[in-house]
């Protein structure tokens, strides 16, 4: 006999979703979905600028 | 309802007021509630044990005379005390009925803060003993810890008592428990008597009694009292030990059914400042199955510098493209503390739910614009539905919050009952469970 059916019930959901993120390939960065970017980068990879481009950066160290 | 009940009577040798009899002669004192004399009743003479004052009479909840059924057995209220202990000037009373039943003797019920006790004394002797270090006592195989020991004073009495009761009589007492149950000792001059109570709601003495009022409320947690979560913790730790190892299951088996497929590995050299355009495109490569993550591993020849990468991850069909950037700095040297280094010379990153198609990686390295001339290599390794554990350990913590709160609820409980013990942590803390 189940003793905790609604901690199991929240138990099993756990771990549905937690197999729901592997299966649908989950990661751990988000990214920033453009479309139709234009075939000519294939070309002339300049003709692109990210989203993340010319951020001033950390220099670093201790 | 109550049962009202024929009684005999005796006229009180102080007042000769009426003074009725319940316990068919097995008592052994009666009180004269006009003047409040105490008779003593085992001889026809009807000497007078005591006579008491007191500042206000006390009614009790269950009036004497009134007959309830226990044990499928009916019992008769003849007797009532109330008793006190003092505990650092504060005075904590309690009352105490005493039943009658012509052929089962007889049994008492005790009521304090609404918590009652259903007691029958004990003919046998429990035996005192040491439970994990403190004293206990064991009666029929069971263990009982030590709770409280305390002087007690009968202050107000009425009705009739096996015994020759008198006020400001004082016992000292020992209380034991193992919930519901109790066992008590009380010691007056070199006489030990044993009883053995157990804990009942006031609901359930009002159902014996066929009592037509509610009883006041039970407060606080008494000494006896089961507790609501007693086994609880045991049974959600087991719950949570069956539910993490389902989580394990799934998380090896979803594992070991991911690709993990290698679909891209290329080394490349980056200068920073020279001519030219510095981002570049891969060669194509197929992500193939279902919508799901893919995984791109940066390794680099860093030291003591960093680099920034702008990525995207472009559907060569359909022209969507997922951006995004990382940042790789490595760094290390010696100060006062040794040897530190920050950062790392790789980076690892999991693009989530990309679709099928054929793709490429725009890359577009970038490295201190200070130092012009500076290069690195660089590795990027692509693989396609890659295992992330990181819910799994969310989903393990998740797991074990419910067995947490009910093992917090539960040992807060048997604090509240330890409180009012002499085994509490501290002494602050009575004060604020007295005013609850």
């Amino acid at each position: 006999m189940i003793k905790h059916p609604l901690f199991m019930a929240y138990g099993l959901l756990t771990i549905l979703l937690s197999g729901y993120t592997q299966y649908r390939g989950w990661g751990n960065i988000s990214t920033n979905e453009l479309r139709n970017v234009p075939k000519t980068i294939r070309d002339n990879p300049g003709s692109y600028r990210s989203h993340y481009g010319y951020i001033p950066r950390y220099a670093g160290g201790k | 309802m109550s049962t009202p009940v024929k009684a005999k009577a005796l006229n009180c040798p102080n007042c000769g007021g009426t003074v009725q009899l319940r316990g068919l002669g097995q008592a052994l004192s009666a009180v004269c509630i006009q003047c409040l004399s105490i008779i003593d009743t085992s001889s026809a003479e009807l000497r007078i044990i005591q006579q008491f004052k007191v500042k206000e009479r006390v009614a009790p909840l269950i009036p004497l005379g009134t007959r309830g059924k226990l044990h499928g057995a009916d019992y008769e209220a003849i007797g009532f005390q109330t008793r006190q202990i003092m505990v650092e000037g504060t005075a904590y009373e309690w009352r105490e009925y005493v039943l009658f039943n012509p052929y089962k003797g007889f049994r008492y019920l005790s009521e304090y803060d609404g918590h009652w006790n259903d007691i029958k004394p004990l003919t046998g002797l429990p035996e005192r003993v040491s439970h994990q270090g403190k004293p206990a006592a064991t009666w029929l195989g069971k263990t009982y810890r030590h709770f409280q020991n305390a002087d007690a004073e009968t202050t107000y009495v009425m009705g009739e008592f096996p015994w020759k009761v008198m006020v400001g009589e004082r016992a000292i007492t020992d209380d034991y428990v193992a919930p519901p149950d109790m066992l008590s000792s009380e010691k007056t001059g070199s006489e030990v008597n044993w009883s053995h109570g157990v804990y009942m709601a006031g609901e359930q003495v009002r159902a014996a009694f066929s009592l037509p009022n509610p009883l006041p409320p039970s407060r606080g947690v008494f000494a006896n009292q089961p507790s609501p979560h007693a086994g609880k913790p045991g049974s959600a730790w087991r719950t949570a030990v069956l539910l993490w190892a389902a989580l394990a299951m799934v998380m090896f088996g979803s594992s070991l059914l991911m690709g993990q497929k290698e679909v891209f590995k290329q080394m490349f050299t980056f200068t920073q400042g020279s001519r030219g355009e510095p981002s570049l495109v891969t060669g194509a490569f197929d992500l193939d199955g279902r919508e799901t993550n893919v995984e791109l591993s940066v390794r680099t020849d860093l030291d003591n510098r960093w680099a920034y990468f702008n990525f995207a991850l472009i559907n060569e069909k359909t022209g969507q493209a997922y951006d995004f950037g990382r940042e790789v700095s490595y760094y290390r040297g010696r100060d006062s503390d040794g040897d530190w280094t920050e950062g790392s010379s790789g980076d690892t990153v999991l693009i989530p739910s990309v679709p099928a198609g054929r793709y490429y990686l725009r890359v577009e390295p970038e490295m201190d614009p200070s130092r012009p001339g500076q290069s690195m290599r660089y590795s990027l390794t692509l693989r396609r539905d890659v295992p992330w554990n990181l819910p799994f350990f969310v989903a393990f913590i998740l797991i074990a919050i419910p067995a947490i709160l009910i093992t917090l609820r539960s040992a807060g409980f048997e604090s509240r009952r330890w409180a009012e013990s002499d085994y509490a942590p501290s002494s602050s803390g009575d004060d604020e469970d007295d005013d609850e």
